[in-house]
């Protein structure tokens, strides 16, 4: 693995919310490192307030972090890198005012990108993403799958290098998911994004990356990197397999006293003073 | 069978408020006509129509409508543009917004009108004391409605629109103000109706001309069945005016 | 920490910034009514309140207030009764609610300060007028949010009283009373400002002897000083009012 393969690099990043001294005090990550290869999809997984979220916008750029620094292409992250780096969140955030051709379009006038090149560009995304006939419907006319799929649209037109995806299909019911999941897979078989992918599912995980980065309870660390070993575009089938299930449980194994951790520790949390 | 008796209840609900105005009306007619109530105190609503009609075609309301609509438009249009201006710089800033969101909701909850004679004081009884008071009564509600507005932008449209590399000035325009707007068109809205019920009230107690100063002159002549009509008259304007804004409103947020 | 120490304190307090804020205006009034307007027209804060003893003491200005401070009672309590039963009444009865809920919406829309002169024709220019002012305003906010009050009542509450073998009576007593409550406080904090409007108005319209006679008497007179005071104490008196039902309603009207 030669440094020019490295697409993000994350150097010993750590984060808190809050004054140590504060009622509101967090650790949400303690020391991580990770190289980010290119053209990798890797997923960040792990309890809740472990901190995946909070390492995707310091990747990003939205948040500067406590400690550590991450690069980009070799430059350091300082602020949002639009020219670099488009993010799809987990919902609410297309413009509701604005037609998903409008939305679209919205990114690109941001980003920069000439007005001659919008029409053509969010044309072809949205063929991409199977939206072609909702151009000009508004966010609130469409399904939550159709809205994600909207958001991922935006993304794509920026066609920057890489995509931060934090949670894209929380708010989803588990059938939306699959089919958004294989559709996903096919996409990006086609381009050549790095892709940083934050979710609480072990089988999208599993299905969707190629590697998975599972952290440990807050404060949030990495704690062990699985390869999932399959080409792109993943056969759906692929979730019916042996090698699937065995990752599966690898993953489960590893989670789940995190988990449990992270339960105990926000119900402790929750009762002040209580004892340990 | 439901949608039947959903019917039904409809058109008897509007049985009942038809009925209820023209029970009024007759009320009304009988009161003056046949039990013979005095006329100086309810004039003869057929007495009332006639001077209506006189008002509307004579042209007689005309420069009392002009000194009001004036009054009103110029209050209001001072009122916007401070009220939407000193609303943003406050919404920029959490801090601000705690230290003045209080005070203006504090000042806009005791009746401001109150006020008026020390605007009669400095300004005189001419428009300007109408305009001054019209314009501070209205700026409340303006400013609280543009601060609510926008501080209630949803984050993730922010945060969004900072990831794809958007200018303050991108920020402002093409997702602030557009997330900020119905509400505060509402608080246009409101400011707009505040500022003409508080010009019309302050014509009414101190002034030398407009509508709600002709409506005191023909009282105190005890012109009874003009006054009436100058009543309608007014109250009419009223509606059509804060209907034509609610309808702006409306289409505002629309779009 | 860029801040010095003084800024940080005043960051962590909002209140305190607030309260600079006024004293700075309050400053600014002084210095501008001291030195840059006319005294017949302003006076300044200092002034205003040395001579609030004078006010006091002129004859009529306190019996003026207790009158005024009367009619917002009396005209507070009756709207608050008139409004408690109609509303009830109205928002209890789906048909009464579907008829008469547009009549009173209308009303409520209606500027009512037109017929102000009415009113001082029908009940004279002493205190009646100016209570049946105040209840006309504050009434029909305090029906509004009864009505709104009954119309948020969620259907599963009145089964489930129903289905325990709650009699008519009960079910008022313990289910839609105590759900009224907090619709109630809120009619009475708008109500409360319905009938400080329409007190103050018809004062300021027509007095003989109550606080309106006195403002026209100042401005006439052109004593900025008396009148800055008088209304002062009108200001304090509203705004007293208006948070003693404010405390009420956050007091006994918030289980939500």
């Amino acid at each position: 693995m030669s440094a020019g393969d490295v697409a993000v690099r994350v150097k010993g990043v750590s984060h808190q919310f809050g004054e140590a001294s504060e009622a509101q005090y967090v650790r949400a990550l303690a020391d991580t490192s990770l190289d980010i290869l290119r053209g990798e999809l890797l997923c960040l997984i792990g309890p809740s307030g472990c901190g995946k979220s909070t390492l995707l916008n310091v990747i990003g750029g939205l948040l500067a972090p406590s400690g550590g620094t991450v690069e980009v292409a070799g430059k350091p992250v300082r602020g949002p890198m639009p020219r670099d780096i488009a993010f799809v969140f987990q919902e609410n955030a297309l413009f509701p005012w604005s037609t998903v051709m409008e939305n679209i379009r919205l990114g690109m006038l941001f980003q920069g990108v000439p007005r001659a090149e919008h029409e053509p560009r969010a044309k072809q995304c949205l063929e991409a993403v199977g939206l072609s006939d909702f151009a000009h419907h508004y966010p609130g006319q469409l399904s939550g799958g159709m809205r994600q799929r909207a958001a991922l649209a935006r993304a794509l037109a920026l066609q920057t290098g890489i995509l931060l995806m934090d949670e894209p299909f929380g708010a989803l019911d588990e059938q939306t998911r699959m089919i958004l999941g294989e559709d996903l897979s096919v996409l990006l078989a086609r381009t050549e994004k790095t892709i940083v992918f934050v979710t609480h599912s072990l089988g999208e995980a599993v299905f969707l990356a190629d590697r998975v980065a599972v952290f440990s309870a807050r404060p949030g660390t990495i704690k062990k990197i699985i390869r999932v070993d399959e080409p792109h575009p993943r056969n759906p089938a692929f979730v019916t397999s042996e090698k699937f299930t065995t990752l599966r449980n690898e993953l489960y194994a590893l989670l789940h006293d995190e988990i449990r951790k992270a339960v105990a520790e926000s119900g402790r949390a929750g009762n002040a003073g209580g004892s340990p | 069978m439901e949608r039947r008796r959903q019917r039904t209840q409809q058109i008897a609900s509007r049985a009942v408020q038809i009925g209820f105005l023209l029970a009024l009306f007759a009320l009304w007619y009988l009161a003056t006509n046949r039990w013979g109530v005095n006329h100086l105190l309810l004039p003869n609503p057929i007495a009332v129509w006639h001077q209506l009609m006189d008002v509307l075609s004579t042209g007689e309301y005309l420069p009392d409508l002009r000194v009001t609509l004036t009054e009103v438009a110029a209050a209001f249009a001072i009122a916007v543009t401070s009220g939407t201006l000193v609303g943003y710089v406050v919404s920029r800033s959490r801090y601000l917004i705690r230290v003045f969101e209080p005070l203006f909701a504090g000042i806009y909850s005791i009746p401001i009108i109150l006020f008026l004679p020390l605007y009669v004081l400095f300004f005189g009884l001419g428009p300007t004391s109408k305009i001054a008071l019209g314009t501070t009564i209205s700026f409340f509600p303006i400013v609280l409605s543009t601060i609510a507005g926008f501080s209630n932008v949803d984050r993730v449209l922010v945060t969004a629109a900072r990831s794809m590399g958007a200018s303050d000035y991108q920020m402002f325009r093409f997702v602030l103000l557009p997330a900020a707007l119905p509400v505060i068109l509402s608080g246009l809205r409101m400011g707009f109706t505040v500022a003409l019920l508080s010009i019309i009230g302050s014509e009414t107690i101190a002034s030398l001309a407009g509508l709600g100063h002709h409506i005191v002159q023909l009282a105190e002549g005890m012109d009874m069945a003009r006054m009436f009509a100058y009543i309608a008259f007014v109250v009419v304007i009223a509606a059509l005016l804060n209907g034509v804004v609610s309808t702006l409103e409306a289409r505002g947020r629309l779009r | 920490m860029k801040h010095s120490a003084p800024r940080q304190f005043l960051l962590r307090h909002p209140g305190l910034m607030r309260l600079g804020v006024i004293i700075a205006i309050l400053v600014l009034w002084e210095i501008a009514a001291r030195f840059l307007i006319d005294p017949l027209f302003i006076a300044p804060p200092s002034r205003v309140v040395a001579s609030l003893g004078t006010v006091w003491h002129t004859t009529g200005v306190p019996a003026a207030l207790r009158l005024t401070f009367f009619e917002l009672a009396v005209a507070f309590a009756i709207a608050v009764v008139l409004g408690l039963t109609l509303g009830l009444a109205i928002g209890l009865q789906p048909f009464a609610r579907r008829s008469v809920m547009p009549i009173v919406l209308l009303l409520y829309g209606m500027p009512q300060i037109t017929i102000l002169p009415i009113f001082i024709l029908y009940f004279g220019i002493g205190a009646a007028s100016k209570i049946a002012f105040g209840v006309s305003h504050g009434t029909f906010p305090i029906i509004i949010a009864i009505v709104a009050g009954v119309q948020n009542m969620k259907p599963i509450l009145l089964a489930s009283a129903r289905s325990m073998g709650a009699s008519r009576w009960q079910i008022l007593r313990w289910v839609i009373f105590p759900h009224m409550i907090p619709s109630f406080f809120a009619g009475m904090r708008l109500g409360m400002s319905g009938v400080l409007l329409g007190v103050l108005l018809a004062e300021l319209y027509v007095s003989t002897a109550g606080i309106g006679h006195f403002t026209t008497m100042f401005t006439e007179s052109f004593d900025p000083t008396k009148l800055f005071g008088l209304i002062g104490m009108l200001a304090a008196m509203a705004i007293v009012l208006n948070e003693l039902v404010r405390r009420a309603e956050i007091r006994f009207g918030r289980w939500r």
